[in-house]
């Protein structure tokens, strides 16, 4: 059932889906065949005003005693969230919730534009549904890879024993695209780096990777522990600001050798504009675990690739027994998840170069999603979207999650919003502001070649 | 597409849109090969070890290149970027681009290897842009090595961009077009590179085997002395028939390495002897004067510009002695020959390798960092030469 303020014919509307699905599904030909008897069960009522939210119900009522769905219902709020609050108190005034069946919402990011503000639409949203019937989406925790951050640490017997203080050196995590802006300057503009990104994926990934081991695998004890370890987030503001985060906005420069435009010079983006589209963090997880290992992240438009990954960095062996020039290529052990592209994992080990005399290099070992199981993982959304018709709310957002997130990020994005100086200035297609490799240099590290 | 530029896609393999694109048909055409593998219950592994960018101006050294590093992918498996690029044609803003193809060539020795090559086709001029085509294509974490076959192009952006990546730069004097002006700038990007990336010239390993030799020599206790004594020294290299000015890069390497190592000082260029040869005077660290000859003669069966003989001179206060080494071309071997007060004291005769460039460049993929005995030596080349 799909519905939107503009009027559209069930036939109109089942068009409009069927060039979408047709253009961007993952499975190409589509099957004429499957999409017309998947047609038959689509519908549209358009919801303007009180009048279509009534239909809206009527049909829904009539729909679930032609075909036995016992009134069960997945609301999906594809809207921009300033519609949220109209929306979830209309479902709840025209009584869409079924008598019967169960209810659910989904809702998409950016859940707020702050901590208060998250904290409000939260209340909206709980006069209609309970928290344990909120969908919020993350698609990155849909990605193959990122659940099997999960798999990798808590099946495997190798890997928990060195997750700790003990032999990790520090933890990068890093989400690049190459796009710029494209759009969503509107968006954006508001937005910037820090809450586009930061506030969920980066924190998410961050949170996956750092977190306690759950009892089990369910929704309660994933997010608990989840929720436990952005609690152990030290905040920065203040004198930290300066020392642990660094932004930037891209100038004009070239992706994959093609010109593209400084962020400035995009359309509706003010050319004045002090918003970052990168941002490099150094944060610490106060906790037993972690204590004193620093976790840099660091995400950002118009950067050389497309790459999301997480490395574990390990410490380097605690006696060298070879000498500095067969040493040369040595770089410490790495673990690396790969989220996109490749959904992979790599470890970088040193190997003797097959030389007389020792000399070593660094290596990967890699697994690579694609090769090894031979099909292509499901999309992020797929699997989200199934999780909610079944009710599995593990891979979703749960309030105090979000709220710990903007605790995280609010006073960050408060100093900078007070700070004098713009964001630091990097051309497109580099990796970043020369601000950002001062940031981890000065702790002898260095970033990652991703 | 601009006009002119045809690119052999049996070669080179499909030209792909992008970089998602080429990444999405490098993980296809793995996939076929080790789906094709498991057939035959030859399993093909993923290995990379490092990135080789390999930069070349015309097609011919580029194949070349492509067909050596495809040797070579057992020993050094890769992805290997071949950047094509015809620089300084004149051509229309609209024609300036730069093009992708991808293919996994399997070459004979390394069947159960699967090695990754790729060309980065430029065309007009793209020195602002032409790094940012090929950071995208690097593999993550593996050492970034630059081979420029031809002359580095000092000043040009692309350059310098791909330098700032790279962990070693691999270049070939032999192939410079005026290596008297080139050598002293490799000499200064090497120094200004501090230690963040090594620099290394095939021509330099092309003189392991004489190094090996001239060093043996002193191995021997009761020769040692003569080390400090040397009086002259004298290096040949091969030119062809016509005498065409060859620069004598290799054998200016040589003795700028026997300088480094024996803290000779250059004192004076006194000639440029005969036909591209030069002559000059250096003074040991006890101040004595050595005349260093570098002579251009023809040989068949020689590269332009190699090494064919060494001669040192030396005294140890009570005998004059020589140690000599001759290359002969047919069959590939070397005589060592030394003479005590003109008397043929000792004698041997060795196997001689003429590695070919694809040896030579495995030989420089297996070193990481700086190789402070090239930089010494071509630091003494620049001061002498």
């Amino acid at each position: 059932m799909g519905t939107a303020r503009k009027p559209l014919s069930h036939e109109q509307y089942r068009e409009e889906l069927h060039g979408a699905v047709a253009q961007y599904s993952r499975t190409k030909p589509l099957n004429e065949e499957v999409w017309r008897s998947f047609a038959e069960h689509l519908h549209f009522v358009a919801t303007a005003d009180d009048a279509g939210y009534d239909e809206l119900r009527r049909t829904l009522d009539q729909l679930d005693f032609a075909l036995g769905t016992h009134a069960n219902r997945l609301f999906y709020l594809a809207t921009p969230p300033p519609a949220y609050e109209q929306i979830v108190k209309a479902i709840g005034e025209h009584h869409l919730r079924g008598e019967t069946g169960w209810a659910r919402i989904v809702v998409e990011k950016p859940f707020g534009h702050d901590r208060d503000s998250a904290l409000a639409l939260n209340e909206v949203v709980h006069t209609v549904f309970r928290e344990d019937e909120v969908f919020r989406i993350d698609h990155y925790l849909g990605k193959e890879t990122v659940q099997n951050i999960l798999v990798m640490r808590f099946s495997n017997g190798i890997f928990e024993p060195i997750w700790n203080r003990q032999y990790v050196d520090h933890i990068q995590i890093t989400v690049a695209e190459t796009i710029g802006v494209e759009e969503r300057a509107g968006y954006y503009e508001q937005a910037g780096a820090m809450r586009d990104i930061v506030q969920n994926h980066l924190l998410q990934l961050l949170a996956l990777v750092s977190m306690e081991p759950p009892a089990a695998f369910d929704d309660k004890a994933v997010r608990d522990e989840k929720v436990k370890v952005m609690r152990a987030l030290r905040r920065i503001a203040g004198d930290d600001l300066a020392t642990n985060a660094v932004r930037g906005q891209y100038r004009r420069g070239f992706i994959e050798g093609v010109p593209v435009p400084g962020y400035r010079e995009e359309k509706g983006v003010a050319p004045d504009s002090r918003t970052e589209t990168y941002v490099a963090l150094k944060l610490w997880v106060d906790n037993w675990r972690w204590e004193g290992i620093p976790f840099y992240l660091r995400t950002g438009k118009r950067l050389p690739k497309q790459s999301t990954e997480i490395a574990i960095q390990f410490r380097v062996a605690p006696h060298q027994l070879f000498s500095r020039e067969a040493l040369a290529g040595l770089e410490p052990n790495a673990l690396v998840l790969r989220i996109q592209p490749d959904e992979g994992i790599s470890l970088r080990f040193g190997a003797k170069v097959p030389v007389q005399g020792i000399r070593i290099r660094a290596v990967n070992m890699d697994f690579d999603y694609g090769a090894s199981f031979m099909v292509d993982a499901p999309d992020a959304y797929e699997t989200l979207i199934l999780d909610a018709l079944r009710g599995d709310a593990t891979l979703f957002t749960r309030h105090d999650e979000v709220d710990q997130q903007w605790a995280f990020v609010d006073p960050i994005i408060k100093g900078w919003s007070e700070a004098p100086g713009e964001p630091a200035s990097y051309e497109a297609g580099t990796w970043g502001p020369g601000e950002a490799d001062e940031l981890i240099e000065r702790d002898g590290r260095k970033w990652r070649k991703a | 597409m601009a006009e002119g530029v045809v690119v052999d896609t049996v070669f080179w393999g499909a030209r792909a849109e992008g970089v998602a694109a080429l990444e999405r048909e490098l993980a296809r055409l793995r996939r076929v090969q080790s789906a094709h593998a498991r057939e035959l219950v030859r399993p093909i592994a993923r290995a990379s070890v490092l990135n080789l960018i390999v930069y070349a101006d015309r097609e011919e050294h580029a194949r070349r290149a492509a067909r050596s590093v495809s040797d070579l992918a057992l020993r050094h498996p890769s992805r290997a970027i071949v950047v094509l690029a015809d620089r300084g044609r004149e051509r229309e803003e609209s024609e300036r681009h730069i093009e992708m193809h991808c293919q996994l060539p399997i070459s004979d020795g390394a069947r159960q290897v699967c090695y990754e090559q790729i060309l980065v086709r430029a065309t007009g001029d793209v020195d602002d842009r032409l790094a940012s085509a090929i950071i995208p294509l690097l593999v993550p974490d593996l050492p970034v090595f630059l081979w420029w076959t031809g002359t580095p192009p000092v000043g040009s952006r692309s350059f310098a961009d791909l330098l700032r990546l790279t962990d070693r730069l691999i270049v070939d004097s032999a192939d410079f077009a005026r290596p008297e002006v080139t050598l002293p700038i490799i000499a200064r990007i090497s120094e200004a590179a501090h230690g963040r990336f090594g620099v290394t010239d095939l021509n330099w390993t092309r003189l392991t085997p004489w190094r090996e030799i001239a060093t043996a020599f002193f191995d021997v206790p009761s020769w040692r002395l003569f080390l400090d004594g040397i009086t002259g020294l004298r290096v040949g290299f091969a030119v062809d028939m016509d005498g065409r000015d060859i620069h004598p890069s290799q054998a200016l390497l040589l003795v700028g390495w026997l300088a480094s190592r024996l803290g000779w000082r250059p004192l004076e260029t006194l000639a440029p002897s005969e036909a591209g040869g030069l002559l000059f005077a250096i003074a040991r660290p006890d101040g004595a004067r050595i005349m260093v000859r570098v002579r251009p003669r023809f040989e068949r069966g020689l590269n332009d510009g190699d090494i064919r003989g060494i001669r040192i001179q030396a005294t140890d206060g009570r005998q004059q002695a020589e140690f000599v080494v001759r290359r002969e071309p047919s069959p590939r071997h070397q005589t060592a020959t030394v003479f005590l007060d003109g008397e043929r004291h000792w004698e041997r005769t060795m196997p001689m390798p003429s590695p070919a460039v694809v040896e030579l460049i495995g030989e420089e993929l297996s070193i990481l960092g700086s190789d402070r005995t090239y930089e010494a030596a071509l630091g003494a080349l620049v001061e002498l030469a």
